[in-house]
């Protein structure tokens, strides 16, 4: 069975590129366009995987995380930050919340995320 | 004779009398001069202190015994005091009011000397601190300490900085959207393009990478200014900085047919306590900058060492390129500069480099500085501490 990865992210044409690249690589691909949509679906869903972008509406990613920290059944999934923002106080936040990696999406293309979901979940 | 000796003592009595009237007639005058003097005195000294208390910056006057003999109206506004309640106190034994007690921990005991320091006396209240020791004659009569109020300067910078942070990232967002579109463009994911397309593309993307680079650097010198800039430093090893940096610039180095020579360290270099993302920054800086404006075929010396007396690390980049001319030579590391005569050359820069390469060395408690003819070359050194607390 494929595995499953939530992209958490309010940018369209980010998520178009992420999803057909995943999709290409095999995996399974849901979509979430705020924080607030996306602990709904990794609570509905169950991914192996969460990409997750920090400033969006209705809930930024750290505060999602934060939210995840509290729930036993979302606490060990895997995150993967992709952000615009590169402040160093806040990808030390997201580490502190469980972040796996953080990743500036100017500073990367499709195909690295890809590289840094496999190094996660293979 | 009884008749001459009673006229005798008459006119004796009324030579006295005009004397003692021209006497307290003197007197008078006198008196008279003095309050002149004194009320003219009391005006200078109303019209100083009034002077003093309008004055817009706060005033505290300590005496050669640090204790504390006048204070003005806003230095008692800044600091939440009453002239009754401090007047004649130490600095130590005004610790016990918290507003005074935080100048008083910058002042120090015996009032220490200071130039323009910061204090935040909460809030976004910030004042500038200045002390000067008052010596008219040489001998030290006591000290002045003044505050100046800069609140609406730091509010102002902070407004900016903000503003640049949240336009830098409002462009980021298309940028990358940008960079990810054209990316999966050339490696082939939306389809085959031909050589054509390609070559667009290819040209294309590098422009969006020099947008970025450009975001990049206005974001670091708003992160400069805000003091937030540096990450927690952790133990790393800044020889493997510096092949990873030449890894990464190697394409560049055979195009332009540069003869490159690396002198390594004579001894293990040990690790370096350092914010590892900002010192390679520093390192491609250099690097890359002696590539740029090198000519075709020239050579670059990049040299690692160690000094064991100082226990700092030795860092220099020699190229044979452009060089800087000499009038332009103070202003390298300050920010948008460039050279003259690297403007006339197609090279791109914003000039950004070098000004945040100064300050993360120094926030290193580093050093960075260059030695350079025109037209020759440049050599730029610069060494970092390996047991620098950050």
């Amino acid at each position: 069975m494929p595995k499953k990865i939530l992209i958490v992210e309010d940018e369209e044409i980010l998520i178009n590129l992420l999803q057909r690249k995943l999709i290409q690589e095999g995996y399974d691909v849901i979509v979430a366009r705020n924080g607030e949509e996306g602990l709904k679906l990794m609570k509905e869903a169950s991914p192996d995987l969460i990409l997750l972008d920090i400033l969006m509406p209705k809930k930024g990613g750290l505060e999602v995380m934060a939210d995840m920290q509290k729930n036993n059944h979302l606490r060990d999934i895997p995150v993967i930050i992709i952000s615009n923002s590169g402040q160093p106080v806040e990808i030390d936040k997201a580490r502190k919340l469980g972040a796996k990696d953080w990743l500036i999406k100017t500073e990367f293309d499709p195909q690295e995320v890809v590289d840094k979901v496999k190094k996660q979940i293979g | 004779m009884e008749r001459r000796k009673q006229k005798l003592v008459k006119a004796n009595k009324e030579k006295e009398a005009a004397l003692q009237e021209k006497t307290t007639r003197a007197l008078l005058n006198i008196l008279e001069d003095v309050e002149k003097e004194r009320k003219r005195v009391e005006e200078e000294k109303n019209k100083t202190l009034a002077v003093i208390t309008h004055l817009t910056d706060g005033l505290l006057v300590f005496d050669e015994e640090n204790r504390l003999s006048l204070i003005n109206h806003q230095a008692e506004k800044f600091l939440n005091i009453k002239t009754k309640e401090v007047m004649g106190r130490s600095v130590s034994g005004l610790a016990d009011l918290p507003n005074f007690k935080i100048l008083g921990d910058l002042l120090g005991p015996e009032i220490k000397s200071v130039f323009r320091k910061e204090l935040n006396l909460g809030g976004n209240f910030i004042i500038e601190v200045s002390t000067e020791p008052m010596l008219p004659k040489g001998e030290k009569l006591g000290t002045l300490v003044v505050l100046h109020n800069i609140s609406r300067e730091k509010m102002v910078e902070k407004i900016k900085s903000e503003f640049v942070s949240l336009a830098a990232h409002q462009l980021r967002t298309p940028l990358s959207a940008i960079k990810w579109t054209l990316k999966m463009l050339l490696d082939g994911d939306l389809g085959e393009i031909t050589e054509e397309q390609r070559d667009f593309i290819e040209k294309t993307y590098q422009s969006n990478e020099r947008m970025i680079g450009l975001i990049n650097d206005l974001l670091d010198i708003t992160r400069i200014e805000e003091g937030r800039y540096l990450s927690k430093p952790v133990l790393a090893s800044f020889e493997e900085i510096v092949i990873s940096v030449l890894d990464f610039c190697q394409q560049e180095i055979i195009r332009k047919e540069i003869n490159l020579e690396l002198e390594k360290p004579q001894i293990k270099l040990p690790q370096a306590s350092m914010d590892v993302e900002k010192i390679k920054l520093v390192v491609q800086n250099l690097i890359e900058n002696a590539i740029k404006y090198t000519p075709l075929g020239g050579k670059i010396t990049v040299s690692v060492g160690y000094r064991e007396d100082k226990k700092e690390i030795i860092f220099s980049v020699k190229d044979t390129g452009v060089g800087i001319p000499e009038d332009q030579q103070s202003r390298v590391f300050t920010k948008f500069f460039r050279g003259a005569n690297v403007m006339r050359m197609e090279t791109e820069g914003s000039g950004l480099g070098l000004f945040i390469s100064k300050n993360i060395i120094e926030a290193h408690g580093g050093k960075i500085w260059f030695e350079s003819k025109e037209g020759q070359g440049t050599t730029f050194y610069m060494v970092l501490p390996v047991e620098k607390e950050l």
